[in-house]
C-alpha cells in the first residue's frame, strides 16, 4: 500500500543529541534520520506505560485514511514535564513530528506536538544526563 | 572485616530536606554524624555504554565466549524493552530512594526502591550476614547484597545473580559469576557517587571499575507508579542488533 508522507525538517530547538527511552534503545526502534510531519485528529489515547501513546487518523494525498501509532514518554515523565492526561482528547486536531518506526508500521516517536489550541509540546524523554 | 558505624538514618520523605540548595553546599549529615542519603536520586548507573562510566585507566576484556555472546545480541531481546529488571547495575532514567529499617539505629535492611524500569526494589542485608554457599542462592536478578558502612561509604558486596539482565542498550554480557562491589558516598548535597566493580571471570578477562553520579531531584518530586508491562507494544517494532545509536 502506497504511503503518501509529508516529510518535513525536524523543527528547530529539538535537541540535537538522540533520545535516551525509558526503557529500550530509542535507535532500535526508531531512525532519528527519517523525520516525519503528520497533521490528523486523534482518535484514542492511551495513558500507559511504559509509553503513554494516542493514535491519528492521517488522510493522504489519495484521499485514504491511516491511523498512525504515537508514542509519547511515561505518563510520569510526562506530569513531570507538565502534561496532564486531558491534554490530548479524541477529536483533536494535532501536529506531530517525530520519527519513523523501523519496522515499518504506521507508527512514530513524537518529539513534539502542536495541540489543538496551538501549544508545542515536547513528547519525549529528555536525552539524558547521566 | 566490616566495620558497623552506628546510626544511619534514611528517612523517607518528601518533606525533611530542602532540595532546591546550591550545587555546592555539603552533604547533609543526621544528628549523629552519619551520612543522610535521603532523597529521590535519578542516575547513578550505566543506560547506554557501561564504558561510558570506566574510570581512567581501566579496561573492559571481554572473554572469546562473551565477545560472541555480545556480538549476537539482538535489540529485541533486551531485558529493558522486555520489561525486566535492569539488575545490577544498570539503572533507568526514572527516580529511586534509599530506604533504611529501623530508620534509626543500626540498620538491618537497606533498600533501593525503583519506580521503574520495573516497579521494585533491591534488598541489601545490613545486619552483618555473610552471602549464603553458592548452592544455596538461587540465580536472581539483583543477586544476593550484603552491606556495610566504611566511614562515609555505603559498601554493597552482591553474588547470586542471573546472566539474564545486560549491563546497557549496547548489550554487555555478564555471567553467573557476577560478582559487584558498590561503594556510594554522598559527595555533596546533590551527588551520590557509585563507584563499583565489576569481577567476572568467565565473562571479562579482569576486574573492572566504573564511576556514575547520581543526581538529586525536586524536592517536590515523588516515587510514582510504573507498571512496565501494561501496554507494552514496541518489543514487536524493534530491529536490529543491540545499539545505541
Amino acid at each position: 500500500m502506497k504511503k503518501t508522507i509529508t516529510v518535513l525538517a525536524l523543527l528547530s530547538g529539538l535537541a540535537a543529541s538522540l533520545p535516551v527511552s525509558a526503557h529500550h534503545s530509542f535507535a532500535a526502534q526508531y531512525d532519528i534520520n527519517k523525520p516525519i510531519t503528520l497533521v490528523g485528529k486523534v482518535t484514542k489515547v492511551e495513558w500507559t506505560n511504559p509509553h503513554a501513546r494516542f493514535y491519528i487518523d492521517v488522510t493522504d494525498d489519495a484521499g485514504a485514511i491511516h491511523n498512525w501509532n504515537i508514542e509519547l514518554g511515561s505518563p510520569n515523565f510526562l506530569r513531570r514535564a507538565g502534561w496532564s492526561r486531558n491534554d490530548l482528547q479524541p477529536g483533536d486536531e494535532v501536529t506531530v513530528n517525530g520519527s519513523l518506526a523501523r519496522s515499518g508500521a504506521d507508527m512514530a516517536n513524537a518529539a513534539s506536538i502542536i495541540l489543538k489550541d496551538g501549544k508545542q509540546v515536547f513528547g519525549r524523554n529528555a536525552a539524558d544526563d547521566f | 572485616m566490616k566495620l558497623m558505624l552506628s546510626i544511619l538514618l534514611f528517612i523517607v520523605s518528601t518533606t525533611v530536606l530542602a532540595q532546591d540548595a546550591e550545587l555546592s553546599q555539603p552533604a547533609p549529615r543526621l544528628p549523629d554524624g552519619t551520612p543522610d542519603f535521603a532523597g529521590l536520586w535519578s542516575g547513578g548507573g550505566p543506560v547506554g555504554d557501561i564504558a561510558g562510566g570506566l574510570i581512567p585507566g581501566e579496561v573492559m576484556l571481554l572473554t572469546e565466549e562473551y565477545a560472541t555472546v555480545k556480538a549476537n545480541r539482538m535489540a529485541a531481546d533486551d531485558p529493558e524493552a522486555n520489561c525486566l529488571p535492569t539488575g545490577v547495575p544498570r539503572i533507568a532514567p526514572y527516580p529511586w530512594r534509599i530506604l533504611q529499617t529501623p530508620a534509626y539505629g543500626p540498620a538491618t535492611h537497606l533498600f533501593f526502591l525503583f519506580e521503574g524500569n520495573v516497579h521494585s526494589y533491591r534488598q541489601i542485608f545490613m545486619d552483618g550476614r555473610e552471602h549464603p554457599p553458592a548452592e544455596e542462592l538461587d540465580p536472581t536478578w539483583y543477586g544476593h547484597s550484603i552491606g556495610w558502612w566504611e566511614g562515609d561509604t555505603l559498601v554493597i558486596d552482591t553474588v547470586g545473580f542471573n546472566d539474564r539482565t545486560w549491563f546497557d542498550f549496547l548489550g554487555n554480557p555478564h555471567s553467573t559469576e557476577l560478582h559487584t562491589i558498590e561503594r556510594y558516598t554522598r559527595t555533596d548535597y546533590n551527588t551520590l557517587e557509585n563507584v563499583t566493580t565489576i569481577i567476572d571471570p568467565a565473562a571479562y578477562r579482569q576486574p573492572f571499575t566504573i564511576r556514575f553520579e547520581a543526581r538529586l531531584q525536586p524536592a517536590d518530586w515523588d516515587l510514582m507508579e510504573y507498571v512496565c508491562n501494561e501496554n507494552n507494544q514496541d518489543v514487536e517494532h524493534i530491529r536490529g542488533p543491540a545499539r545505541l545509536f
